[in-house]
């Protein structure tokens, strides 16, 4: 539900500054900075445009402050409609930037030659519940994939117990919440658990809409506020969120699980936890930057880039401009710890910043 | 002032009168006219022919790869988008996509059952008190807010569905109604995201359709047989049942399949409070569920790379613009054979 909220006040908030920025350039169009690369444009003023995951969008939003006021000629507009409309709508031409926090698979690459996926920052995703008094818990994908299949249903099951030794677990009954938009977080949860335990969680119930088996009680939530609420809301919840959302989830008094890696060790998520697990990948990376980074045998196991995805041709040269420098300004001047520790995302690595950067410069016009 | 050509005094009177441009003549004689009515009458046709052309070539890959298990089947399956290509039928499409339908045209009845059982006795309830009992004032504000209500967007129905209503259901009402006897009333009363809310949700949104079809059918009765039944000592309920709605029989089953109509198609309501549980019928009254048109709301983002995803997209708005329109035909066959016999002139009563 938030997402859906989230669009009608983004709808209503954007109209009048699109006015008024309408309004500004007609009034001030010889007087505009010229500060940015991009004011070679007729009026002026450039609008960037990039709607998708809403793990990403705290960060965007932090971004769209920042350079606003660096650059008050060109316009960033961002929502988080979910990462399945991030690369259509990129793929179709409709906004210049779609936000994912999955790769492009061949799929799309076949239907959309050319459509590019650069890394941005590495993300991940919580596990979080709402257990009043267990502060702390561990869960493997094995357990994970056994209470969203509905095989186990309360808190207190010998399965969970066995991974938490010394801890008093509740009969509270389990209610699992997942995502009802297509979604990033989903497809990267569902892998985390296919990984983890293929036979518990096949592979054909990987993605970013999902059959989810049924459970009894179970609920589906739009956007991962919608999950930070909804969970919030119902007591014995379990629920997938983005790191981007932790202090939220901690206002909202949800407990975060420590996770199993590969290596069977339970990890929380840490800026040193996913730099850890983000070690045994980064040098897989592949030009193209598509690389999971799922169920590492090091730190976290729920990690992944975020992906801005570009059409390599923009609309005009004036909009090529803008991306390609609201993008290199993200990766390095916006990956700086004051954007990415309030959402505590860690900066892409060196060599990852490097395959970036050489997508950046394939945006022409 | 300046653009107009000038023309010598005293001759503007003598001079013939100016030739009447095309243009005007041709709106004078009324041919505008007529073609705007030839196009406005063709125009809904063509369209709604269109869309089912356009929908039905767009989803034919799909209607052969599916086959009858769309129908039969409740599996929902977008596949592994990072898996094998497959190319069959015209299209190329990753592989271990399963796509059954079952689940949504249950999900899609149910909840419209759901809103018409409740929302029609309320309706033409409301509709007689309005007409006959309230006094004039009071009745038209009545009416006034009626219509309002069928004027609320569904997204903010929605919206409040979600956030205020449905837990409330969850919390004092789906308690109460476990204790009914019958199975479908029994079991997890969930969190306010399932069957029930959205049934509910939707009666809200019929409602105001209904009432204020049944309320203008109910006016048109006339004041005579309605006095005579009165005068023959009938109560207020008998007048009812005996006179004032045999009278507009035709009309009503008319207001009901219009606010069916809505239920079936009603789209962002209910995505946001039906739980969203693709593949899943609900097996009580309270359990997640999903409708045809909620899912292609809120899932054709993620298939709208892959070939056969959209095209089962497609093929599920098909079957739901099917059932719109055999809902359509069903009614007007009922009005056909009520409408012969349910006007109470000339038969006893």
């Amino acid at each position: 539900m938030g997402n859906r909220f989230r669009l009608v006040a983004a709808a209503a908030a954007v109209v009048p500054l699109a006015l008024l920025a309408a309004c500004s350039s007609s009034s001030t169009t010889s007087s505009s900075s010229a500060s940015s690369p991009a004011s070679a444009s007729s009026s002026g003023n450039t609008t960037v445009s990039e709607t998708g995951s809403t793990l990403l969008l705290p960060l965007v939003s932090s971004w769209q402050v920042e350079y606003g006021t660096l650059f008050p000629n060109i316009l960033i507009t961002t929502s988080g409609t979910g990462s399945g409309t991030g690369i259509a709508d990129a793929a179709a031409g409709t906004v210049n930037i779609g936000g994912s926090d999955a790769y492009l698979s061949p799929a799309d690459l076949s239907q959309f030659p050319g459509l590019m996926n650069i890394p941005l920052a590495v993300a991940g995703i919580n596990i979080n519940y709402n257990l009043p008094g267990v502060k702390k818990l561990n869960l493997n994908g094995t357990v994970l994939a056994q209470i969203y299949s509905g095989k186990i249903t309360t808190w207190n099951n010998s399965a969970i117990a066995a991974l938490n030794k010394g801890v008093s677990l509740p009969s509270t009954k389990i209610v699992p919440l997942h995502r009802a938009d297509s979604s990033g977080s989903t497809f990267l949860t569902t892998s985390y658990m296919n990984a983890q335990d293929p036979s518990g969680w096949t592979a054909s119930n990987v993605g970013t809409t999902v059959s989810w088996p049924s459970v009894p009680g179970a609920t589906a939530e739009t956007g991962s506020g919608g999950m930070v609420k909804g969970c919030a809301a119902i007591k014995g919840c379990i629920a997938y969120i983005g790191v981007s959302y932790a202090s939220q989830v901690a206002d909202d008094g949800l407990g975060t699980a420590a996770l199993a890696n590969k290596s069977g060790a339970f990890v929380l998520a840490s800026s040193s936890t996913i730099n850890a697990a983000l070690a045994t990948f980064s040098g897989k990376t592949p030009a193209s930057g598509a690389q999971s980074l799922i169920n590492g045998t090091d730190g976290y196991p729920i990690i992944n880039y975020e992906y801005a995805i570009v059409k390599p041709k923009q609309a005009s040269a004036a909009e090529a401009t803008a991306v390609k420098n609201f993008l290199t300004w993200g990766i390095t001047t916006g990956s700086g710890s004051k954007y990415l520790t309030p959402v505590n995302f860690v900066a892409l690595p060196s060599n990852v910043l490097a395959i970036a950067k050489n997508l950046i410069a394939k945006i022409s016009s | 002032m300046a653009s107009v050509p000038a023309v010598p005094e005293g001759e503007a009177t003598l001079s013939p009168p100016r030739r009447e441009s095309r243009f005007r003549g041709w709106l004078r004689r009324g041919s505008f006219i007529r073609w705007l009515g030839f196009g406005g009458a063709w125009i809904p046709t063509l369209m709604l022919v269109f869309i089912l052309v356009v929908l039905f070539t767009k989803a034919w890959p799909a209607i052969q790869i599916n086959g009858w298990g769309f129908f039969t089947n409740s599996v929902w399956n977008t596949g592994n988008q990072y898996g094998k290509s497959i190319t069959s039928h015209g299209i190329t499409y990753v592989e271990g996509q399963e796509y059954g339908a079952v689940p949504q045209i249950v999900g899609t009845l149910e909840t419209s059952l759901i809103a018409l059982i409740i929302a029609v006795p309320v309706s033409i309830g409301a509709a007689l008190v309005v007409v006959e009992r309230l006094p004039r004032r009071l009745a038209s504000l009545i009416g006034g807010f009626l219509e309002m209500l069928a004027g609320i967007p569904s997204v903010v129905i929605g919206l409040w569905g979600v956030l205020t209503f449905g837990p409330f259901i969850a919390k004092y009402i789906a308690p109460a109604l476990t204790h009914i006897p019958i199975p479908f009333f029994q079991g997890d009363v969930g969190h306010g995201e399932g069957l029930l809310v959205s049934g509910l949700v939707l009666a809200i949104m019929v409602i105001p359709i209904v009432a204020s079809t049944s309320r203008d059918l109910i006016r048109g009765v006339p004041l005579l047989p309605r006095e005579g039944a009165v005068a023959l000592g009938m109560s207020d309920a008998e007048c009812a049942r005996k006179v004032t709605l045999p009278w507009v029989g035709a009309g009503l089953i008319g207001a009901v399949v219009l606010g069916l109509a809505r239920a079936i198609g009603e789209t962002i309501a209910v995505a946001m409070v039906c739980g969203v549980a693709i593949g899943q019928i609900a097996t009580n009254l309270y359990a997640a569920m999903i409708t045809i048109a909620a899912n292609i709301v809120q899932n054709l983002d993620t298939v709208i790379t892959d070939q056969l995803g959209v095209r089962t997209y497609a093929e599920l708005a098909l079957v739901l613009m099917v059932i719109t329109l055999a809902t359509n035909v069903v009614a007007r066959l009922m009005v056909k054979r009520v409408s012969g016999t349910a006007l109470p002139v000339g038969r006893g009563l």
